[in-house]
């Protein structure tokens, strides 16, 4: 058996090449059998599947996981009868010698130890009391132990685990020295070493508080969140696609950033928790709390050719209803999906009704990711903001009073008889619109609103001679509340796609077509230029999306000049043949003398407005002639200028937006009903099932129905795990092993804490501290119990060879980011900055192979080669060798827990990496500048990455090694080239390499 | 002198520790491990059962073959060709692509009889006709998936979602590799593209990543990722650098006490030696001439459909990339490589798009496979590695016996294609204790099974019971579940009738 009171001593390697799964060697002090860390193991390993609360699996109507059951009369007699352990039928039937009733079965593959069976006896001896498990009693702060070498504690946690280490009769390790510690530390909170001078500066400080100034400074670091964000990335299966067959780009990089965020604000987990499960339920949500959402939305989904959408929204849910109970309460809730949990008591009905708080957010598998939502970086919006407000004031300063505006127009005048106007006497609509000709001779369109139309003009001009045509299109107030200039009320745009005019001179039946040279308009939407309105192609025309609300105008210059006669006719049509009722709302043609070909587009504007100016000036127009006014006006350039500066620059960071997946929830009257999947299987509906929380513990009242009343239950302080799961997890991530090693189960078939008062103290403390994740690691980094040395002292490798009793310092293989993240920064290429899209740092060609995506990996060239790894583009069918083997996840599932392991396609890594070569060809270029010496160099170099100063067998052979590497070197250009250096000394480069692969570079100290 | 004794003690300790004990292979001590949490006997006796093969190389043909253009003979089926499909095999039915009433689609290619068992096979496949004695055909395959990536999910991992160990880490696992200069899980893949289900496939969920499948590269780069020393630095230069490593780490090692140090500085000599010793057994050179012929295979071919966006138009009948690939599969196990893993992409015969039909893609996917299937096989069998092989071919599902029409609805040359179709479909087996011959069988059109049903949970158990271990008994604890590769229920059956 694998639980703690294991007696015999397996000499197991931590973390080494073949997994350690379970065999921790502490011994729990007292002869006393406990239920709960004695019993309810081996029950629970080799009863339950058949004796548990699965109904349906259960044999013989006996139960053997409530006292009741066990109690319950088999026909006169019991499997449990207190205080008699010959006459109940469990010991009868564990101790059968006749196979046919020996339990467990011999074909179940379990099998009972004699110590096993010596456990259950002296327990029914002793009345057989059952207990809560321990994960579901509320944690208390217990009374600090007794112990003997009363000034070794620093702090309460270090008086347990002392405690048990004098019961086991081990002593604690001594202090690791002061390089050691600041080295990890370093590591531990912020994912980088220290430089050695921040080292030397520690080591030489002699105040009280030298500890502390180091741990604080480290958690006031930006890089704490980015190292610490990692970890819940690795909860949130983040990824930068979306897996399955097609596997495509996914934008959810501005969720990571929150998660950093997060961290480095120290905000508590409380809030942390409700923002990511239930941001979008709060009142006014911020941005900030829509894009946490984003947190359920790295499931992942399935873009495959005929795929049924509903299968893998329905996987999405159940995966956000799994991953949201092993994250928070470390239980495994996944396998009531299909069956009533066997071990623990969550029954397929619970895990529907919980399902149901789930099963109402809009998101459905859709290839486009719906709901998503576009969002600018907090930190560049808040610089928006301010661009935004500055803008604003001077605009107002450039603003220009109203009378003083039209005197100005006035004056300005342009002369009428420049643009005289064309006068329609007859307008008709091709496909039925109303088309009144006004008194200011414009032609306004109202009545039926066709998808398509034609609006042709008949009319005169004033004889002269013309070389331009000026289509004014105008606003009116009868065109829906945004005045058009188009009839489509709510998208006011038209699209102009051909405009004929044909001049039919006095007297002649045949008109004749002019010929339009250019044409130059005041805005163009994009696409849709107004060359197109003459082109002879009906698809392309001119449009002004999203300028709605405001007067446009295109001026149409002549092949060759038009002369108009007395008696003369014009006929223009005007092609509007989008669709959609893209038409125009409001036309007055004008036709301009020569010159006015040349005229530019502020005076083309002015003489629009000079036309309208009996009408109401309405917003748009009175921004406009403000503008032409500034314009015009030399005093008023600079003002200009610095407007026409931020206007840019709130466009630049207007493109920094990104669109994020979320969470929202379908209104009220159009929820889902959640059935019952009977076996799991979503094709398979049973009965309909309301949303319950699992009766695991009394709930609060009055929680909401929805995802933020499970949000809130989770963090309730009733809620007996949270609080253990979350110290449970930042403790692993410490020392390598959790207090509970099994992190992702807290239930009955997890391993028992081996420090259970301590787990306890730690997790009431994080409640206490208003769940402040910092304070939580302050307080562990700067404990004596983690200032230990990890040197394995003599006969501590026999007793405790996995150091579950912590009487030495944690040492244990840095994660894969770390070492990338070491090596950079320890020779001086890491590029520090924070957030932002995923980049494609090298990796070997042709690893991206995937069916049909057609995305490349562009390797990053400029500072994105070097940034963390945390950074690293994650596709999930295919994640960066260099981060996978170091035991890295895809983010395909939730990876509570990273499985180290040690082989040897990890020294391939380091040894011939492109990274790790241009790290080494870096480092050993500090080392050649550090001194003249080689002597120097080389002590240089190891401290650049041990940060401790190397010893003299250390610098001996690193010497050597140096002097056998400079003829072995043949090729020395091509070398250097594959560490990316034009010129160097070869044989430092690899020398710099050993400094990166040494086994106490790869380690915790 | 004393660090020297004590190093010896250590290494020798460290070594039994993780090389185990006899008979039991390089990674197998996790095993023991696992057994001990579970209060299980701790030599392995639990899930371990007597191994008919020692090793697997499995051959899938991802994006599923057409089992009705080759081992599928259906007179019916050509009687009913162009007719209306009936409606009671369409409704309730979830297809693909195939929308309304498809039209059937007869057998494209013909069949003749084969051997002395006189088994049906069609023209496209006269290698694997010549040695048809040696397999197992079993055309009563069905699975529960549709779509290609769940399906192969599936197949291979036990599960259709990600995350889950595939079948060649859960072997690695339990058995360990038979060399320990090697991987025991390798991975060739051909055809332009990765299955559908990506890396994943031989991803080892959670397992540790040590049993991750190894993808060895044959498109002239290094056969395994980071494989070749940067370019300069000598074999001398990178022993001495290894030297002083060693010696370094072994001073930290005296220091410290770590083991964990002596595993590394072990880890770092394998990576040495699999510096040569992965080239030498990936070096295709050095096969005779004849053998060459045997299978087709051409060393250092690189076919440009490899690394084309769409390699599906540039596929050549006489491309040697998979032929390459078989006679590596053979060298691999010839030297104890455990499980061998080919994927062969390009399947998927819609008829929907250029390059996936079955009247003119399929029968060019055929000859890329079929002389180098039974050039392996030959070769296994005249070198006595057949028996000890379990060697399984087939797709991730099967095609439907009517014609997809959701892009052209009347038949076109070059445009001929089938839809998944999860209900029937044909694999077969050969070595490692299978029984030559024919298993299970369809209906008069190949839409339905009518006798012997084989699911996906049958195949896997009866590969584990192949290779030796109890497929029942053989579990991880993840999750509070004894997680297996053959999932949580026991659907799963050994296919006692195919077993010799």
């Amino acid at each position: 058996m694998g639980h703690p009171k294991t007696k015999k001593i397996r000499r197991l390697l931590t973390g080494s090449l073949f997994v350690v799964l379970a065999n921790p060697v502490v011994s729990f002090a007292g002869g006393k059998i406990s239920f709960n860390r004695d019993v309810r193991p081996i029950l629970s390993a080799n009863c339950f599947s058949c004796h548990g609360p699965d109904k349906k699996a259960r044999k013989a109507k006996l139960r053997l996981d409530t006292r009741e059951g066990a109690l319950f009369d088999l026909g006169g007699y019991h499997a449990l009868q207190p205080g008699k352990a010959d006459k109940s039928e469990l010991i009868l039937r564990i101790e059968a010698d006749d196979p046919d009733d020996l339990m467990p079965p011999a074909d179940s593959g379990r099998k009972l130890t004699n110590e096993d069976r010596r456990i259950l006896r002296e327990w029914i001896n002793a009345g057989g009391e059952y207990e809560t498990h321990w994960s579901l009693i509320p944690p208390v702060k217990a009374h600090l132990p007794e112990v003997h070498q009363k000034d070794w504690p620093l702090h309460p946690l270090d008086q347990f685990v002392l405690g048990q280490l004098e019961q086991n009769t081990l002593a604690p390790a001594p202090d690791a020295d002061r390089y050691r510690w600041i080295r990890r530390v370093s590591l531990d909170l912020t994912g980088l070493p220290p430089t050695p001078g921040v080292a030397d500066a520690f080591v030489a400080d002699k105040d009280k508080d030298a500890y502390e100034k180091v741990v604080d400074r480290l958690l006031a670091s930006t890089a704490y969140g980015e190292h610490w964000a990692r970890m819940w990335l690795d909860l949130a299966r983040y990824a930068d696609t979306k897996g399955y067959e097609k596997d495509r780009h996914r934008d959810i990089w501005i969720f990571r950033d929150w998660v950093i965020d997060a961290f480095n604000r120290d905000m508590p987990y409380d809030r942390f928790t409700i923002e990511q499960l239930a941001g979008d339920l709060l009142p006014d949500p911020t941005p900030e709390q829509l894009v946490a959402t984003a947190f359920h939305r790295n499931t992942m989904s399935n873009d495959e050719g005929g795929t049924d959408n509903e299968e893998f929204r329905v996987a999405a849910v159940k995966d956000r209803v799994d991953l949201t109970v092993q994250v928070w309460m470390g239980l495994t809730m996944g396998c009531a999906k299909c069956h009533s949990h066997k071990y623990d008591a969550i029954t397929t009905d619970e895990y529907y009704r919980f399902y149901a708080y789930f099963n109402q957010t809009e998101d459905n598998d859709h290839p486009n990711d719906s709901p998503t939502y576009r969002v600018t970086p907090r930190e560049t919006r808040v610089k928006r903001d301010a661009l935004k407000k500055e803008l604003a004031g001077l605009e107002k300063t450039g603003e220009v009073k109203l009378p003083e505006l039209l005197a100005w127009l006035k004056e300005k005048k342009i002369p009428g008889e420049k643009w005289p106007v064309f006068s329609p006497v007859k307008a008709v609509s091709k496909n039925g619109s109303t088309l009144a000709i006004l008194d200011d001779k414009s032609v306004l369109a109202s009545g039926k609103s066709a998808q398509t139309d034609e609006y042709t003009l008949h009319g005169t001009l004033p004889a002269g001679t013309y070389h331009t045509l000026r289509l004014d299109a105008l606003t009116h107030p009868s065109l829906g509340s945004r005045n058009g200039p188009g009839r489509n009320q709510k998208d006011p745009n038209f699209v102009l796609n051909e405009l004929s005019i044909e001049h039919i001179p006095a007297g002649s039946a045949t008109p004749r077509q002019l010929k339009i040279r250019t044409a130059l308009a005041d805005f163009e939407q994009k696409s849709w230029p107004v060359n197109g309105a003459f082109d002879g192609n009906p698809k392309t025309g001119w449009a002004i999306s999203p300028r709605f609300g405001a007067d446009h105008l295109a001026r149409f210059t002549l092949d060759a000049p038009l002369q108009i006669k007395e008696g003369d006719r014009l006929r223009i049509s005007l092609s509007q043949q989008y669709g959609s009722q893209l038409c125009l709302g409001r036309i007055r043609l004008s036709a301009g003398h020569p010159g006015t070909e040349n005229w530019n587009l502020a005076d083309l504007q002015t003489a629009m407005l000079s036309s309208i100016l009996g009408e109401p000036l309405n917003p748009s127009r009175r921004q406009l002639a403000a503008q032409l006014q500034t314009d015009g006006d030399s005093n008023t350039a600079s003002l200009r200028q610095r407007i026409a500066t931020l206007k840019a620059e709130i466009s630049k960071i207007d493109k920094t937006s990104t669109t994020v997946p979320v969470m929202r929830e379908k209104p009220a009257g159009k929820q889902r009903v959640t059935r019952i999947h009977q076996r799991g299987n979503f094709l398979n509906p049973g009965k309909a099932v309301q949303h319950r929380l699992p009766g695991l513990f009394a709930a609060p009242a009055n929680l909401p129905t929805n995802r933020l009343g499970v949000a809130r239950w989770l963090m309730a302080p009733e809620n007996p795990l949270t609080a253990r799961v979350m110290v449970n997890r930042v403790w692993a991530r410490l020392f390598g092993v959790g207090i509970v090693e099994t992190e992702e189960d807290f239930g009955s078939q997890g391993l028992m804490p081996s420090h259970p008062e301590l787990l306890d103290w730690l997790a009431v403390d994080l409640i206490e501290g208003e769940w402040s994740v910092k304070h939580l690691l302050r307080a562990i980094t700067l404990s004596r119990t983690y200032r230990q040395d990890s040197k394995i002292l003599p006969g501590h490798l026999d007793k405790d060879p996995r150091n579950r009793l912590l009487g030495r310092g944690p040492r244990f293989r840095l994660p894969a980011e770390v070492v990338r993240d070491q090596s950079l920064a320890a020779s001086g290429l890491l590029t520090r900055k924070l957030g932002g899209p995923s980049v494609m740092p090298p990796q070997p060609p042709g690893i991206w192979k995937s069916t049909y995506s057609g995305e490349d990996w562009k390797t990053a060239s400029g500072p994105d080669r070097y940034r963390r790894g945390l950074y690293t583009y994650l596709k999930r069918t295919s994640p960066h060798p260099a981060l996978i083997t170091f035991d890295g996840g895809s983010g395909e599932v939730c990876q509570i827990r990273r499985i180290r392991t040690n082989t040897p396609l990890q020294a391939l890594i380091t040894l011939n990496d492109e990274t790790y070569l241009e790290a080494a060809g870096a480092m050993a270029r500090l080392m050649k500048k550090s001194s003249e010496k080689l002597e120097q160099q080389i002590a240089f170099g190891f401290r650049q990455i041990l940060i401790r100063p190397a010893e003299p067998f250390e610098l001996e052979r690193l010497i050597r090694v140096y002097h056998e590497l400079t003829p072995e070197i043949t090729d020395k250009a091509a070398f250097l080239s594959s560490a990316k250096l034009k010129e160097g000394d070869p044989s430092m480069v690899a020398l710099a390499s050993i400094l990166l692969n040494l086994d106490e570079t790869l380690m915790k100290p | 002198m004393d660090l020297s004794i004590n190093m010896q003690k250590a290494h020798a300790q460290t070594r039994r520790h993780f090389f185990g004990q006899a008979g039991m292979g390089f990674g197998a001590i996790a095993l023991q491990q696992l057994m001990a949490k579970n209060g299980l006997a701790a030599d392995g006796e639990a899930f371990r059962i007597p191994a008919k093969a020692k090793s697997i190389i499995y051959l899938h043909m991802a994006g599923s073959p057409s089992q009705l253009e080759l081992f599928e003979n259906k007179p019916a089926l050509t009687k009913f060709h162009g007719k209306d499909c009936p409606k009671e095999y369409l409704e309730g039915k979830r297809f693909a692509f195939i929308k309304g009433t498809p039209k059937m689609l007869g057998p494209v290619f013909d069949y003749k009889q084969h051997g002395e068992s006189g088994q049906w096979v069609s023209e496209l496949l006269p290698g694997l006709s010549s040695i048809i004695d040696d397999v197992c055909i079993i055309r009563s395959m069905h699975t529960d998936q549709f779509n290609h990536s769940p399906a192969q999910l599936l197949l291979h991992t036990g599960n259709p979602l990600l995350g889950y160990p595939s079948m060649g880490s859960w072997v690695t696992y339990g058995l360990g590799s038979e060399n320990e200069n090697l991987p025991g899980f390798v991975v060739l893949a051909s055809g332009g593209k990765t299955p559908s289900a990506g890396k994943s496939l031989w991803g080892s969920g959670f397992l540790p990543t040590l049993y991750q499948g190894v993808q060895c590269r044959t498109d002239g780069g290094d056969p395994i990722l980071y494989l070749s020393d940067p370019k300069g630095l000598s074999r001398k230069a990178r022993r001495k650098t290894l030297d002083a490593l060693k010696d370094l780490n072994e001073y930290q090692h005296r220091h410290v006490g770590d083991p964990e140090t002596l595993t590394r500085i072990s880890q770092y000599e394998l990576a040495f030696r699999m510096q040569v010793s992965v080239p030498g057994v990936m070096d295709l050179s050095k096969e005779p001439e004849h053998i060459l012929k045997l299978y087709g295979a051409r060393p250092g071919h690189v076919s440009k459909a490899e690394s084309a966006a769409d390699p599906r138009r540039l596929y050549k009948g006489n491309d040697a990339t998979f032929a390459n690939n078989c006679l590596l599969a053979r060298r691999l196990v010839e030297n104890g490589v455990r499980f061998v893993q080919l994927y062969d992409w390009g399947w998927d015969h819609h008829g929907s798009s250029l390059g996936e039909s079955i009247d003119e893609t399929l029968p060019i996917k055929c000859q890329q496979v079929d002389r180098a299937i039974a050039g392996l096989i030959t070769d296994l069998k005249q070198r006595g590695l057949f028996e000890q092989t379990l060697i399984v071919w087939g797709g991730e599902f099967g095609r439907t016996p009517m014609m997809q029409n959701n892009v052209n609805s009347v038949l076109k040359k070059g445009f001929y294609g089938r839809d998944h179709h999860p209900h029937a479909f044909t694999m077969w087996m050969a070595g490692g204790g299978i029984k030559p011959g024919a298993y299970g069988s369809t209906d008069d059109i190949g839409y339905y099974i009518a006798e012997n049903p084989v699911g996906i949970r049958d195949l896997q158990t009866t590969i584990l019971h192949q290779i030796g271990l109890n497929p029942h008994r053989f579990n991880f604890p993840y999750q509070g579940l004894n997680q297996r590769l053959i999932g949580p229920t026991e659907e799963g059956k050994v296919i006692k009738a195919i077993l010799s």
